[in-house]
């Protein structure tokens, strides 16, 4: 018996009829439709399918869909603005934050919830940060100094505006 | 993963009233970081599954200086790790939290529910015994009180009746000259531990030790308190010696388990170097 | 290198804004109307006949669409890439009447989902009869062993035997001041990409069909999928989404393919078939574990006259890539160093487990391991310092190994020593502080095999390009992105050989209907190969481009041209030129209109048996060792490489660090624990990877540069080599620390604490 959801995702309200044992990531990828964050491990020990809740990263793979009534979903369908990147996709653009891509929604999305408590992480707590992401692929060198770069421009861009 | 009922009562009351009603066919889940794994491998397949992750009734963190420190049981990880309530009274739990798992387990996991699902590796116990906490458990016939150490019984077992919930935990004051610390040993950071302990000392005037506490994690079936380690301190002044030689009364306390990370003997011996790290550092924060 | 406009300079990657923001396509990504899922049964038994299956209840069930066997529903072909040693292929896509190992796919279901497609399978019964299985190669090696496959070329479970010798080693030995032997275990690790085998795949009627799969090699999935199937190479077609990784693990016609192929076939609907990760650890492939011995002869001034190398690898239930990783394994043995007398006999034995195929370093990591481990025995034997016994022994530029290789370039000794001097080598080897300690290895890795395993009549990679007549360029190539930014070179590669930007670049690529043929992302290749057949086409179209323009232009007698900044002109007098977008149009028009095309191949000639370059590296690493609990930390971590020209620096330096962690985990972390052929710890929870809070926080990459004459503006390998030498650096930093050798992989903490009880032990005793 599907139960009827209320939540945000992206910025935007959905009212969706799910089964309880539908997880989120399943409700964002297989019936939304957003296939940004992906499935790697589907025991929470990835962080693949990270997305963020009320702004905080969580594991959507470890997350019962209907938990999130009420609450604020954001993937990385929803961190550039329109066109605009997000500068922690600039960053990983130009700081070779991502090999094969598929850890980086969801490296990007640990990454912003990172700054979104730490605006000015140092090494450490970006390594520490990420110690839920897997990527095999880069050796995690890259993305910790994509996330420290990211923190700087956004510094600047903050400093400009004020 | 099996099919199963979803609710999600608004009260503890109300949630009580559910358990009493399914009993065993339910099961609860709050922010299901270890639950929905054992659910997706159906080592457990509940009809219903009560969901308490929402209940703002069971999230809070307060202290009073009296009573100590009240942790509602839906409070998450993260809010412990960052409570500035925590870090100004017991430092040592924001520290525990802070390396807990991952960054997502602690945004959505709650410290009740770690605590109630029992991994005898978990972090969050050791260090709540050596801080003598206690939990508060709500049923039909109302609450009831037990020491932190003894709320767990087995493997993935605690104390708690179907018609149970774990509600709050709560923490004494920290008396003066006391010193707390807690360790783990990992091979891989953000990994799960192989094993941790936890090890609190408080001193009379005269330097010599009042009372000692010391849990381990990863060393048995459940968080493991080791009183008899505990009283080779008891009235004495605190040496490494000493310390030396609780160390090597709590290797006989231990029934540490192989697995494919470690033999016994290995996880035995561990256990002992991070009890003797956590008593010198519990001490020197007294010193 | 500055006379470059985009080698060598920092470019975004070309499939960066996609990944970025998500909308990358990957095959998991896919969804199809109508699709429907498909799972697979897999094998509880490490060994049994399989008597029947019954799967008649399965096929009632409201929702299933199709149920298939091996026997009843495949054509049983046995495939794999050795389609040119036909003795080798042993493989099957669903069982026939044995498994011969835990997780081997027995049937499959197509359902309309995923809960469907899982009951249905729950109904499936097999009756099995259970064989005695053996786990261990040198047990399956012995006289009455259970016999794993039947066959005139398999003996005692051993399927192949490789041997090569030069020199005359029993000679040498003689005239060595010292032999020494020593053996060595190496574990099983798995590949561990985070993307999850899996295909979508659909049937189009008339022999036609189409799938997209996360593979390595689209064509070897073409080419093997034609023969599993019964259709033609030509009519099926292979796309290559993105691939969330693969480092060797799918470079080979898995079970997902065909299944969802012959699901599709039997149900007209497209199927998906996505294995979870557990099935990846179960039904996937590994890195090859290895018994070896060395037996090494030397004088008293360092030189190693002579060597013999001897293993026997465990390769699981099939061969898999296991014939080439042994043969590579012996190969890279001898790397980086010139040994004058060598003997190699490598088996290749089965065993009851998963099969283990080719991973980053496709036998080198063992090689490595095993070589670094006893030149530092030797050094410490003669008192020598273990960079100085390296520089003594190492290859030099031309170096030949007789019947076997032509090593052209070879930057081995600027290297070492910039990695010595790089992290003060001489000031901290042996006189760090104890629990501290700094080691070295070094190797040596291919450029592309000159391996042709699957019998194509193509050569190794084919490339087309087309010049639009507003002057941008489609490129189309087979070779495989799978992370490693090759899509990336190879735009840089056109964009360098016309002049014009990257921004003009197309590349059409992962799609076998539209793209030339390639054998895909193995061995290292793509760069050198690919980019070579590159700049022959690029060739073909700036030969059209320079006699248009001399024509435009009329010259006096000059006729050299080049292509610059979105300019042709001529080379002595670049004031002298045209628009490139001009002398494009006029070519074309020049032609009757006909579309610029360039078409390039590359085959290597004359390069030995196994790679047409070869790279070079150093590795030294500190680490700090926790005595009491026997825990390895990484302090500092210096990699320098010679790839030839750098055309990436960014990727470079992401492949090597990427590589070193992943050796990082290979050496102190992964295993994948078996008992009785049952995997103990298929789950990234409980199989140990590598986390960002692990890797070194000092990460230096020191490019040495050299020029490979064979190589795309002198380009060779980055990325794969640098996983074959880490365990042995960071062992011997171990020893460096605490004088205690692990020669038994994993170096974990418990095995470093034993080791410090029985060397206090040794030392008590006095």
């Amino acid at each position: 018996m599907k139960k009827i959801l209320s939540f945000t995702l992206n910025g935007q309200p959905y009212e969706v009829a799910v089964k309880p044992k539908t997880t989120l990531i399943e409700l964002i990828r297989d019936e939304i439709g957003l296939t940004g964050p992906k499935i790697g491990c589907n025991a929470g020990a990835c962080g693949a399918c990270t997305v963020l809740i009320d702004g905080k990263a969580v594991d959507s793979c470890s997350v019962l869909a209907l938990q999130v009534e009420g609450h604020s979903v954001e993937t990385v369908e929803g961190l550039a603005d329109g066109d605009k990147l997000h500068p922690l996709q600039e960053a990983f653009l130009d700081d070779g934050g991502y090999q094969c891509g598929f850890c980086t929604p969801g490296m990007l999305m640990a990454a912003k919830s990172l700054l979104n408590e730490n605006p000015d992480p140092s090494i450490h707590e970006i390594r520490h940060g990420l110690s839920g992401n897997l990527c095999r692929c880069t050796g995690y060198v890259r993305i910790i100094d994509s996330i420290h770069d990211a923190a700087q421009r956004m510094k600047k861009e903050g400093g400009e505006k004020s | 993963m099996r099919d199963f009922d979803y609710i999600a009562p608004k009260s503890v009351e109300e949630t009580i009233k559910v358990l009493s009603e399914y009993k065993d066919e339910a099961k609860i889940i709050a922010g299901g970081q270890s639950l929905l794994n054992i659910l997706k491998q159906d080592l457990m397949a509940p009809e219903i599954l009560v969901d308490i992750k929402h209940l703002s009734e069971l999230d809070y963190i307060t202290y009073d200086e009296k009573e100590g420190m009240r942790i509602g049981a839906t409070t998450t990880h993260h809010a412990v790790e960052v409570s500035p309530l925590v870090i100004e009274h017991y430092p040592i739990l924001s520290e525990m939290e802070h390396t807990l798992a991952f960054p997502q387990t602690r945004n959505w996991g709650t410290i009740g529910g770690n605590l109630c699902i029992q991994d005898p590796t978990g972090d969050v116990a050791p260090p709540l015994i050596a801080l003598r906490a206690t939990v508060k458990i709500v049923g039909p016939n109302g609450e009831r009180i037990l020491p932190m150490e003894d709320f767990s019984t087995d493997y993935y077992e605690t104390v708690l009746e179907e018609d149970e919930i774990l509600a709050e935990v709560r923490i004494p004051p920290m008396a003066p000259r006391t010193g707390v610390a807690y360790s783990k040993f990992r091979i891989v950071e953000g990994d799960a531990p192989i094993v941790g302990a936890a090890v609190a000392f408080t001193l009379n005037e005269d330097g010599t030790c009042a009372d000692a506490r010391i849990a381990t994690n990863g060393t048995a079936p459940i968080p493991l308190r080791i009183p008899d380690a505990e009283a080779v301190f008891k009235g004495k002044k605190i040496t490494d010696e000493l310390i030396q030689e609780a160390v090597e009364v709590a290797g006989e306390a231990m029934e540490c388990i192989p697995d494919i990370v470690a033999s016994d003997e290995y996880k035995k011996r561990v256990a002992k170097v991070y009890i003797k790290r956590m008593a010198r550092k519990a001490l020197s924060q007294i010193q | 290198m500055s006379e470059f406009s985009v080698i060598g300079k920092p470019v975004r990657r070309i499939d960066g804004l996609e990944k970025v923001t998500g909308a990358a396509q990957y095959t998991t990504d896919i969804k199809l109307p109508g699709m429907l899922i498909g799972k697979m049964l897999r094998s509880p038994h490490p060994h049994a006949k399989i008597l029947n299956i019954d799967t008649s209840a399965a096929e009632k069930l409201l929702g299933v669409k199709a149920v298939i066997t091996g026997p009843r529903d495949t054509l049983g072909v046995k495939y794999s890439n050795w389609r040119r040693y036909p003795h080798l292929m042993d493989e099957t896509a669903l069982a026939m009447d044995r498994v011969r190992y835990i997780g081997e796919p027995i049937a499959a279901v197509a359902a309309v989902d995923a809960d469907v497609a899982e009951e249905a399978l729950s109904l499936i019964e097999v009756e099995y009869e259970i064989l005695p299985a053996v786990f261990d190669p040198l047990e399956a090696m012995k006289d009455g062993a259970p016999q794993i496959h039947e066959g005139p070329t398999v003996r005692n479970n051993v399927s192949e035997a490789r041997h090569f010798e030069f020199g005359n080693v029993d000679e040498a030995f003689k005239k060595c001041d010292y032999v020494r032997e020593d053996t060595f275990y190496l574990h099983p690790v798995i590949h561990a990409f985070i993307e999850p085998y899996n295909s979508v795949a659909r049937y189009e009627g008339d022999g036609k069909l189409t799938i997209w799969t996360s593979t390595q090699t689209p064509y070897y999935i073409q080419t093997l999928l034609a023969m599993a199937l019964g259709l033609k190479e030509g009519n099926i077609r292979v796309i290559k989404p993105h691939v969330g990784g693969g480092f060797g693990g799918k470079m080979e016609l898995f079970s997902d393919q065909v299944v969802a192929a012959i699901l599709s076939m039997k149900t007209g609907k497209p199927v998906k078939v996505e294995l979870t990760r557990e099935e990846c650890f179960e039904g996937g492939r590994r890195r090859h574990p290895m018994y070896y011995t060395l037996k090494t002869g030397y004088m008293k001034d360092g030189t190693i006259l002579a060597k013999e190398a001897k293993l026997y690898t465990d390769g699981g239930a099939y061969n898999a890539m296991g014939p080439t990783s042994l043969y590579l394994s012996g190969f890279f043995q001898m790397f980086p160093y010139a040994i004058p007398n060598y003997r190699y006999d490598g088996f290749h034995v089965y065993t009851n487990k998963t099969p283990a195929t080719a991973m980053r370093g496709f036998g080198g990591p063992q090689a490595e391991f095993t070589c670094d481990s006893q030149i530092d025995m030797i050094a410490e034997h003669l008192g020598m310092d273990p960079a100085e016994i390296r520089l003594k022994n190492r290859m030099k530029p031309g170096h030949v190994i007789p019947g076997l290789a032509k090593v052209e370039s070879c930057g081995i000794k600027e290297c070492i020593e910039r990695a010595m001097e790089s992290t003060g080598w001489k000031e901290k080897k042996g006189k760090l502080p104890k629990g501290r300690g700094i080691g070295m290895g070094c190797y040596g890795f291919m450029s592309g095999g000159v391996f042709n395993w699957i019998n194509s009549p193509y050569a190794y990679s084919g490339a087309m390009v087309r010049v639009n007549v507003d002057g941008t360029v489609d490129v189309y190539i087979g070779s495989a992105e799978i992370g490693q930014g090759s899509d990336t070179v190879a735009a840089q590669i056109v964009a360098e050989k016309l002049g014009v930007p990257m921004s003009d670049i197309n590349v059409v690529r992962g799609d076998t209907r539209t793209c030339p043929p390639d054998l895909g992302a193995w061995g290292s290749r793509q760069t050198l190969m690919v980019g070579n057949a590159l700049i022959m086409a690029c060739d073909q179209i700036l030969d059209k481009l320079y006699k248009t323009a001399a024509a435009l232009m009329g010259p006096n007698v000059v006729y050299d041209y080049a292509a610059k900044d979105g300019r042709v002109f001529i080379k002595e007098r670049p004031e002298r030129g045209l628009d490139f977008v001009e002398v494009v149009k006029a070519a074309i028009r020049a032609d009757e209109g006909n579309q610029l095309i360039g078409r390039g191949y590359y085959t290597p000639h004359d390069k030995g048996m196994v790679s047409p370059a070869y790279s070079f590296g150093a590795q030294v690493a500190e680490v700090e060792v926790d005595e009491e609990t026997g825990k390895v930390t990484l302090l500092q971590v210096t990699t320098a490489h010679d790839c030839g020209q750098v055309i990436n620096e960014l990727g470079v330096e992401g492949q090597l660090e990427g590589a070193f962690v992943m050796g990082q985990g290979y050496t102190l972390s992964e295993n994948l624990v078996t008992d009785q052929g049952k995997i103990l710890n298929p789950s990234f929870v409980d199989y140990k990877l590598m986390r960002a809070p692990d890797v070194p926080e000092n990460f230096t990459s020191l490019m040495v540069e050299t020029y490979e004459p064979e190589g795309p503006f002198g380009a060779k390998e980055a990325g794969e080599g640098l996983t074959n030498p880490n365990a042995g650096c960071i062992a011997n930093a171990i020893y460096d620390a605490i004088g205690v050798r692990i020669t038994d992989m994993p170096i974990t903490p418990e095995k470093i604490l034993k080791a410090l009880d029985e060397k206090k032990k040794k030392e008590a005793k006095g």
